[in-house]
């Protein structure tokens, strides 16, 4: 029930693989620890986004208004800042801020009993003109750099954003894997009734999953802050789609009750790594779109045939002779 | 019974909220009521109409139905079918390619459903980026003009008040799909396999084909769409279906169709439409900064969903 | 609970119409609107300051109402609510060259006047264009500052917003041409749209410096893409190395014209745009027929008018940089 489908992360670590060779080759700018270290700074807030989407996924729901939880805790992030907060407090603010966004959405899920796609549409709606409203036209430009020297520098010589995006990881690894919660969580996702019948709180779980949801994007939102100094009202308008197209990609299955951490960290990583290649081979920025619905069309078509084409392997190796 | 009433609940509210706009209009903006409003609102239903009955379909088609691309392929469409006409194609071919054109679109997606076993969510969320993305590549973002004069009247004109393409495409589609649904096998079928798909198969409909069939309506109807777009603008644009997936979801769930699939019926889609316009005319009417029409409309569909879990509890 | 919550949402929507209608009965002044390409940005947010000005210094009622996405089809709508209205003269500041075709007609039935500001439509039939600056000043101003500051030689990026916007479409096309024209060692790149954020503005900007190490400049063009272009080049640590600058306002580009990751950014005063549109709609309502050069109160330079292609021309592009931007507000 809980396996990870191991074949999805060999083939993305492959096409990762694959597409930094093409680009090294391709480009002799492509291949530089700077480059790596651009790639990797891109990355990081769909990273913890993505990581969140894996939870909320994996218990059968889907959040379409991540983005917008993203922007809010950023707004209230660099408010705080502005208002002349340390950074530690900012950052708490904006975790705080995702972690309730999460709650409300949660709540309308698992309490209202509306589906989580219906649910998170109209939310979206609710969120962004909370930021109209919040942010009232003026962008929060050229703010503190109180965040930036906390989460932009370097602890034991290794960039900070790594770091809490490892720690972040392994911890969701164990949370899902050797807790109560994450196998409440997948079996929820599996079979909402059985779990229930096993004595699950079902309620409780996904609700868990959104307020983890949200408060994985609060962070996301305090890097925002911290890389860009900037919020501006479009915040978080693509972000979801984004999300939730590398975290299927990786593997995370969109009824639930499977989830692959590493495969949605590789999911965005190809993501971010195709986008930064593209434009480095100067191929305009336009067609990256195209090649984000290709790749997550081919990917899952192509697997469906090849795992097709492996059980018939079997079956034919398993025929008595 | 438990299940025909949750559409039926949702239709009531959806009832009662009419009642009450149109009375809070007369009673503090009675302007409001003239002629020139309802033609606008007419104007601007048509294309939220025809993919919000096409996304009302796959939904009610069931099997996790979703067509997150409907917006986009308006979009590709539009620009396709201008491409080809300044590549030569003659102008008369124009309205039957768009379509035709939809239909191929929705083909795509439909496939990637049936043949491949994708799921909906991510087989459209799949063509979203790839019909969208490819409109905006084709053309670098610019609009494509050229759209022969002779279409212009079918965009821009009206009968009486109301729009021709209002008259010749929303008001035949929504009644053949509602007279299909309700009067032929095809009808029964789709709401049989969206109610419960095992047992459909296990009856021996071909679910896979009806299914197919669905995303390829789907499809048409934005190719009508986009059709309309061009008439009324007389050039193609990239980014025409813009938000349209999420507006036209919310349409059919306001509307009454179940996200599960197998209840509901287009014509509370139509008059979800219609409310949808309304609303945004009305606040824009009243002068209310438009920045609270998407929070207001997210709103209506959360209460409108949860209102209805409500009666229905009560019901059973 | 279902109805008592229906009930309550009607009462808070009824107060709202009130407020809007009583401030409509209350007014027989003309009323004007302006329509941007959408709410929520400090350009158009100054836009609208000014046009509030205008409306109190002229008597007149103005209406501030846009799209929340650059979406034609809602301005489209927003301006056809705007005539129904009642509304007499209607400024827009067009997404899209021809998206203004279909209420032309039905504003001349009206006899409500319908005109462009900031962003035009040339052969639509609007009554006239209030224009910033013109197109080509815009272009040429921003190579031939960008030209100045790296000796007439180098590779030039370019970022822009929507790949549909018209308006900064055509203001590439005359840096183009500028280019092409007068500094033969200057090469532009290829326009990248970063769409509306300014993170992906950020990270175009980085990648372009990255496949680009002599990258010299880099312009912003939409407004939106200036923090974004600005913050990339700070981030890089190429301060000095590369000259961000685009058409930013003075308040969003200050912080990075002071730490130098901008070198010089070239706008208008929005709040002064918005005042002239105002007064133009005014003496277009009133039937005044412009003159070649039109004494504006509250204007200090008087405002030239072709009309022959119906440009009333608001001035000369300003330069801003780390010297004089504190002098301005907007």
């Amino acid at each position: 029930m809980s396996t990870e489908p191991i074949g999805r992360e060999l083939v993305l670590g492959l096409a990762i693989l694959a597409a930094c060779l093409a680009f090294a080759l391709a480009s002799p700018f492509f291949a530089t620890p700077a480059n790596a270290l651009i790639i990797g700074r891109n990355a990081i807030e769909l990273l913890l986004i993505g990581l969140g989407l894996t939870f909320v996924l994996a218990g059968g729901g889907i959040d379409v208004a991540v983005g917008m939880v993203m922007g809010l805790a950023a707004i209230a992030a660099a408010h705080g800042l502005l208002m002349g907060l340390p950074a530690g407090l900012a950052l708490t603010l904006a975790v705080l801020a995702g972690t309730l966004l999460g709650c409300l959405t949660g709540m309308v899920v698992a309490i209202g009993r509306v589906p989580a796609i219906v649910a998170t549409i109209g939310l979206y709606g609710v969120y962004r003109t909370a930021i109209f409203v919040w942010l009232g036209g003026q962008w929060l430009s050229g703010l503190p750099s109180g965040l930036t020297d906390l989460l932009s520098g370097t602890l034991l010589g290794l960039p900070v954003a790594l770091l809490v995006v490892v720690l972040a990881y392994a911890l969701a690894h164990v949370l899902l894997r050797r807790t109560p919660f994450g196998i409440h969580l997948l079996a929820v996702g599996h079979d909402e009734d059985k779990a229930r019948l096993m004595g699950v709180n079902v309620v409780g779980t996904r609700l868990v999953a959104f307020a983890l949801g949200g408060g994985l994007a609060g962070l996301a939102g305090a890097f925002h802050v911290a890389t860009y100094r900037n919020v501006e009202m479009t915040i978080g308008s693509n972000t979801a789609l984004d999300a939730i197209a590398a975290v299927i990609l990786g593997g995370t299955s969109i009824l639930g009750g499977r989830a692959s951490l590493l495969g949605t960290m590789l999911g965005i990583i190809l993501l971010r790594v195709l986008q930064n290649g593209l434009v480095l081979v100067g191929v305009p920025s336009l067609w990256q779109t195209v090649v984000t619905g290709l790749l997550l069309l081919g990917v899952l078509s192509l697997e469906g045939h090849l795992l097709g084409l492996g059980d018939r392997l079997r079956n034919f190796w398993r025929q008595p002779a | 019974m438990k299940l025909t009433s949750l559409p039926k609940a949702r239709i009531l509210v959806l009832f009662v909220l009419w009642l009450a706009l149109l009375g809070l209009l007369a009673m503090f903006a009675p302007a409001f009521f003239q002629p020139a409003v309802l033609r606008s609102i007419l104007q601007f239903s048509t294309v939220l109409a025809l993919v919000s009955l096409g996304q009302a379909l796959v939904v009610l088609g069931g099997g996790a139905g979703i067509d997150l691309a409907v917006g986009a392929m308006v979009s590709l469409v539009a620009i396709l079918s201008m491409l080809a006409v300044r590549a030569g194609l003659p102008g008369f071919l124009l309205p039957p390619a768009a379509i035709l054109l939809g239909g191929l679109l929705g083909l795509g997606n439909g496939l990637l459903v049936t043949r491949l076993g994708l799921l909906p969510l991510i087989a459209t969320l799949g063509t979203l980026f790839l019909y969208g993305g490819l409109a905006l590549a084709l053309t670098g973002g610019g609009p494509v003009p050229g759209v022969p004069a002779w279409l212009f009247p079918f965009g821009r004109g009206t009968l009486g008040l109301v729009p021709w393409h209002f008259l010749a495409f929303v008001l035949p589609v929504f009644v053949l799909v509602a007279l299909i649904l309700s009067q032929t096998a095809w009808g029964r079928w789709v709401r049989a396999m969206g109610f419960r798909e095992n047992a459909a198969r296990l009856a021996g409909i071909p679910v896979s084909r009806v299914r197919l069939l669905l995303y390829v309506t789907s499809g048409l109807l934005a190719g009508m769409a986009a059709l309309v777009t061009l008439a009324w603008f007389g050039s193609a644009r990239p980014n025409i279906g813009q938000n349209l997936e999420l507006e036209s979801l919310a349409a059919v769930l306001v509307g009454g169709v179940s996200i599960l699939g197998g209840a509901g019926g287009v014509f509370g889609v139509l008059a979800a439409v219609l409310f949808i316009v309304s609303l945004k005319t009305a606040m824009q009417f009243s002068n209310i900064a438009t920045t609270w029409q998407v929070g207001a409309i997210g709103l209506l569909l959360i209460l409108v969903l949860l209102i209805d879990r409500r009666t229905v509890r009560w019901n059973a | 609970m279902s109805w008592k919550k229906i009930r309550i949402a009607g009462v808070l929507c009824g107060a709202a119409l009130l407020a809007a209608a009583g401030s409509a009965m209350a007014a027989e002044k003309p009323k004007v609107a302006f329509v941007p390409q959408i709410v929520g940005i400090p350009y158009f947010n100054a836009m609208e300051a000014g046009g509030k000005k205008a409306a109190a210094d002229l008597g007149v009622d103005f209406v501030y109402s846009g799209p929340v996405d650059t979406n034609p089809v809602d301005q489209l709508q927003i301006v056809e609510t705007l005539l129904n209205q009642g509304v007499q003269a209607v400024a827009v500041s067009v997404l899209d060259a021809s998206s203004l075709a279909p209420v032309v007609e039905e504003a001349k039935a009206r006899g409500a006047k319908l005109f462009t500001s900031d962003s035009d439509a040339p052969d639509s039939g609007r009554a006239l264009y209030v224009a910033q600056a013109t197109d080509e000043d815009l272009g040429h101003t921003i190579i031939d500052e960008l030209a100045s500051r790296v000796g007439g030689e180098g590779t030039i990026g370019i970022v822009s917003g929507e790949a549909t916007a018209t308006n900064l479409n055509t203001w590439i096309s005359f840096m183009q041409e500028e280019a092409k024209a007068k500094y033969p060692k200057l090469k532009l790149l290829e326009p990248q749209f970063a769409g509306g954020t300014a993170e992906r503005a950020a990270q175009i900007a980085t990648d372009l410096m990255t496949a680009n190490p002599d990258l010299k400049g880099i312009i912003a063009v939409a407004s939106t893409t200036c923090p974004g272009v600005a913050q990339a080049i700070e981030t890089a640590g190429k301060v000095g190395k590369v000259i961000g600058t685009g058409y930013c306002s003075p308040n969003t580009a200050k912080p990075y014209l002071k730490n130098g990751a901008m070198g010089f950014t070239v706008l208008w005063d929005p709040s002064a745009l918005g005042y002239l549109t105002v007064w133009a709609g005014k003496q277009l309502v009133d039937g005044v027929t412009l003159t070649a050069l039109n004494k504006v109160p509250g204007l200090s330079q008087p405002v030239s008018y072709d009309a022959r292609t119906g440009v009333l021309l608001l001035g000369k592009p300003a330069v801003f940089t780390a010297d004089n931007v504190d002098q301005f507000n907007f």
